[in-house]
């Protein structure tokens, strides 16, 4: 009997522990998700409330809305306190909830210390289950969005606005083709009607993800899925997204303003993510050619090493967010992606010469592949920097709840795993694949627009001109670059004023 | 194989627990001292966070260091050119000696003090880190033409930056501030002494013997490690540095005494911002100007404040809305500024920051909101310490103003000992209109 006791408690508590991570291994789709890494003792505790929604769900004409929805819980009150109220409670404990909403993928986020957990959790619950949406606050954080598109990105962000008309220009007419904060013209159309509507049919159990890690207490994660078990069952079906336009030849943007530099960024759609194979072996090429901020990067030795034109010169092989440092951010995943290349801002009598040179050495690498010692130091530098990626409590959370959405347990630890096993001739397979030089969207921000175009359409050599003497193999290596054939067609290029866009949705006309 | 792999990264990812807060020092972390015989001060602070080791070496030199007229961005400047290797290891090589570390690593330059780190992962890494960093510090080598290369650049990262009002505004109000300190320009210098940089080789020279000597420099490694083998290869690497000897006098500011002001007029459409300056203190751990000028920041001026809270919030006439009491070594501006919607708000922003300002000299701040800040600053500084990195990057920005990691304790020793009637002190002694400088800056047609 003893035994029989002793059988059927034990079968009790793994059923009590099979209960208690039920929720994290949901199969419905339709009930709330959860990642919880508990480290006990740690004083700390961050939170990562996932949201599988982004600007993708933005109704058509209410371009915006999902930016502005969620914007009105980071930044705005709950049913219970103001947005005045919150602001004084969060003081004294130096903490808030942070935001941010990506094309498919949204994410709030937060820290505070085990000695507040309570009274932070209070607040962070009520503002995402029970959003006050009021009037004054959408008044404000509306017009804030408004501000920035029209006043701050157009007018102060050359480096991001290259970014944003890339993105216009590569998914134009297609769900991902609008920025996340919309468009003046749809901006101004929101009420706090749609918000309320939006906010009803999207936050549902099945869209959210809890993530928690830090010192909480054993007992805490339950209690909030029991808080958030109070949302409707339901997700919104994933979008389903038409096929990735490829650049017909070189199709440029240029965005007209009075500048003495120049922003570039380039790029076209490659159908693969980090959920794929060949990722691990075209990231080492993407790495080779333009690692982020890193002297690593090909185009940084060759256009800012070399030559001195700007401040940095870098590609990517996929969607890439600066976090922390220089790191990655996490929590942007997406189903389709782009390679890009992004040359910094260069003074304007530069800017041919330039957009020359990032092209020819694209061309190279396609042609010629990534030489066999680049290819090892570049395997051996991304198996230790990556090593570097998660180290604060939010970034650890933020990369497991990505790898679940990859289909990894682990994609850091799936990058030790895999590295070391891709071959010189995969990463140049890749490479063919995967990159390629005559199809590629161009987005470019300058003055004097349309010679620009001229000398694009008409290949006019440009000459660079240096401070002081240059060795010999980098005037010989500029005689190329400097008529590098772009075939550049003129009904290719579109030419609009800075100010124009952002109005609507798309690229503007003029 | 797997399994080993696996093994290691979870105890790689494991934070570690500071013992914050329930400390009676804000830095909770055991720190050794350590001075070589040239000068060079070693700060060493090995955790049990595992793997991870953070190397920084702070130059206490910076733009407060560019006294002499067209030199002003020389400092940033040449944390550009000490990336250049020595004849040992020729750039390429140094750099693919990161490269192959898979270091985060990088350098900055402020107003005081110029910085580099390395945040690596295996101790077995450090003595070659130590090396390596000891040979680019000692014997650092390029020529003229590799510094006409890299001359352009900071052309480049000034133009990168040109599209950024908030920069013009800052530099505007510096350089109508100050008279004589070298805090009248920024960091990245005046576009004119930037397009001069390619002639400056033999000043940099100079420059070098100067101020990248042991004597000017601290070390500082936080992390995995031990401590007796960090000394090891300190001196093994590092004794034969010579001293400079140099003394750098920075030109005294004399006191403001008339209101001053200025406005930038944007090019294009941009939102209009306003910032006031006062002259203020410089940093202290003893004097109580600074520490409570920092609380006043906070009490009156910070998110949650009545003043805030009435721009931002209800009027909703700014869209951001600060104070920034920076540490600086030489006595810095207290600067109040903010980005509003509609440009004929600008007078009575400016007003209202003035009014406020008047109250405060009147009336003391309560002792209830003062413990609330001081909460938010214990709170806000054991956040930033969560990692082996932000361990070191914190300690980097306290440790330049007086060489002594106890610094941090000191200041929140006397953060707690600021009353009420010390900040009303502090607002009659500093927020003077004639100390005053109001920059606006607007563009474009605004609402």
């Amino acid at each position: 009997m003893r035994n029989q006791t002793k059988f059927f408690l034990t079968g009790l508590l793994v059923l009590i522990i099979a209960f208690a991570n039920f929720s994290c291994s949901q199969a419905s789709p339709d009930k709330l998700k959860c990642e919880l890494i508990p480290r006990e003792g740690n004083p700390l505790i961050s939170f990562r409330i996932l949201l599988h929604i982004g600007s993708v769900n933005d109704p058509a004409g209410k371009e915006g809305l999902c930016a502005l929805t969620l914007s009105m819980m980071a930044s705005g009150g709950s049913q219970s306190l103001t947005y005045k109220e919150i602001q004084k409670k969060f003081y004294p404990m130096a903490t808030y909830i942070g935001l941010s909403v990506e094309k498919e993928m949204s994410v709030f986020t937060g820290t505070v210390h085990a000695d507040n957990l309570e009274k932070y959790y209070a607040i962070f619950k009520d503002v995402l289950l029970d959003p006050g949406f009021r009037e004054d606050d959408f008044t404000r954080i509306k017009t804030n969005q408004l501000n920035f598109l029209e006043r701050t990105l157009v007018s102060n962000m050359d480096e991001q606005f290259g970014k944003e008309i890339l993105n216009l220009l590569m998914y134009e007419g297609q769900p991902y083709g609008h920025h996340e904060a919309g468009t003046l013209e749809s901006l101004a159309k929101l009420t706090l009607a749609d918000i309320r509507a939006f906010y009803a049919e999207h936050f549902l159990q099945g869209n959210i993800t809890i993530g928690i890690i830090g010192g909480y207490p054993s007992d805490f994660p339950d209690k909030v899925m029991e808080d958030f078990s109070a949302l409707p069952e339901g997700h919104t079906p994933p979008i389903s997204l038409p096929e990735q336009r490829m650049p017909r030849g070189i199709e440029i943007v240029i965005a007209e303003k009075n500048t003495p530099a120049t922003a570039m960024s380039m790029g076209f759609p490659v159908s693969l993510s980090k959920a794929d194979d060949d990722y691990f072996a075209l990231w080492i090429a993407v790495s080779h050619f333009g690692e982020h901020r890193q002297h690593l990067s090909l185009l940084f030795q060759k256009i800012r090493e070399e030559r001195g034109q700007n401040y940095g010169d870098y590609a990517y092989a996929d969607h890439f967010i600066q976090g922390r440092r220089k790191f990655p951010a996490q929590n942007h995943c997406r189903q389709q992606q782009y390679f890009s290349i992004w040359i910094r801002p260069l003074k304007n009598s530069n800017r041919h010469f330039a957009l020359r040179q990032a092209l020819f050495e694209l061309k190279k690498l396609v042609e010629e592949g990534i030489p066999e010692e680049r290819f090892e130091m570049t395997r051996t530098y991304l198996l230790n920097y990556t090593r570097l990626y998660a180290q604060t409590l939010g970034e650890i959370l933020g990369w497991k709840m990505d790898s679940r959405y990859y289909g990894y347990k682990d994609f850091l630890a799936e990058v030790q795993r895999r590295l070391p096993k891709i071959t010189h001739e995969d990463v140049n397979r890749a490479i063919k694949k995967y990159l390629n030089y005559e199809n590629i969207y161009i987005a470019l921000i300058t003055q004097d627009a349309k010679s620009f175009k001229n000398a694009l359409v008409n290949n006019t050599p440009s000459p660079i001109t240096y401070a002081g003497p240059k060795p010999e193999e980098i005037l010989e290596e500029d005689k190329v670059y400097q008529v590098f054939p772009l075939d550049v067609k003129p009904e290719n290029v579109r030419i609009a004023q800075a100010t124009s866009f952002f109005q609507k949705t798309g690229v503007p006309e003029k | 194989m797997t399994k080993f792999i696996s093994a290691v990264l979870s105890i790689f990812l494991l934070l570690s627990i500071p013992p914050m807060l329930q400390s009676s020092k804000i830095f909770p972390y055991d720190f050794k001292i350590e001075v070589l015989d040239n000068g060079l001060k070693v700060v060493s602070i090995p955790l049990d966070n595992p793997h991870i080791i953070s190397h920084y070496i702070i130059i206490r030199s910076g733009s407060r260091n560019e006294i002499e007229p067209g030199k002003s961005g020389f400092a940033h400047f040449f944390e550009h050119m000490m990336f250049k290797g020595t004849k040992d290891m020729p750039k390429e090589a140094y750099d693919d000696f990161l490269t192959k570390l898979g270091a985060g690593t990088n350098g900055y330059t402020t107003d005081d003090y110029t910085c580099y780190f390395v945040v690596f992962a295996g101790r077995e890494n450090l003595e070659e880190v130590i090396k390596t960093e000891a040979d680019r510090f000692i014997n650092l080598y390029y020529d003229e033409e590799m510094l006409k290369t890299e001359a352009p650049v900071i052309e480049g990262e000034y133009y990168a930056s040109v599209s950024s009002p908030g920069r013009r505004l800052f530099e505007t109000l510096r350089d109508k501030a100050y008279v004589k300190h070298s805090y009248k320009h920024t960091t990245l210098g005046y576009l004119k002494d930037i397009l001069d940089m390619p002639n400056q080789y033999e000043y940099s020279q100079l420059f070098k013997k100067r101020f990248y000597a042991p004597d000017n420099t601290i070390l500082l490694v936080a992390g995995d490690y031990d401590h007796d083998r960090l000394m090891e290869y300190v001196h093994r690497y590092y004794s034969g540095w010579e001293k400079s000897n140099y003394a750098l006098v920075t030109p005294e500011e004399p006191p403001q005494t008339t209101a001053k002001r200025a406005h930038y007029d944007w090019p294009s459409k941009t939102l209009p911002q306003l910032v006031i300056g006062f002259h203020g203190p410089a940093y202290s751990d003893e004097k109580i100007d600074k520490a409570a000028l920092d609380l006043l920041a906070e009490t009156s001026f910070s998110r949650s404040s009545p003043l805030y809270q009435k721009l931002v919030i209800e009027e909703q006439k700014c869209l951001s809305f600060n104070a920034s009491f920076a540490d600086r070594r030489d006595p810095y501006l207290l600067t109040f500024n903010a980005t509003l919607k509609d440009e004929e708000d600008l007078s009575y922003v400016e007003q209202e920051i003035f009014k406020e300002l008047e109250r405060l000299k009147k009336e003391p701040v309560s002792e209830e909101l003062l413990a609330e800040i001081k909460s938010n600053l214990k709170y806000s500084f054991a956040s930033a310490l969560g990692t082996t990195d932000g361990i070191a990057s914190v300690l980097a920005q306290y440790i330049n103003l007086t060489t002594d990691p106890g610094t941090v304790n000191k200041l929140f020793d006397l953060f707690e000992k600021v009353t009420p009637e010390d900040i009303q002190n502090m607002c009659q002694k500093y927020f003077k209109k004639t100390n005053s400088t109001v920059v606006t800056l607007s563009g474009g047609n605004t609402k």
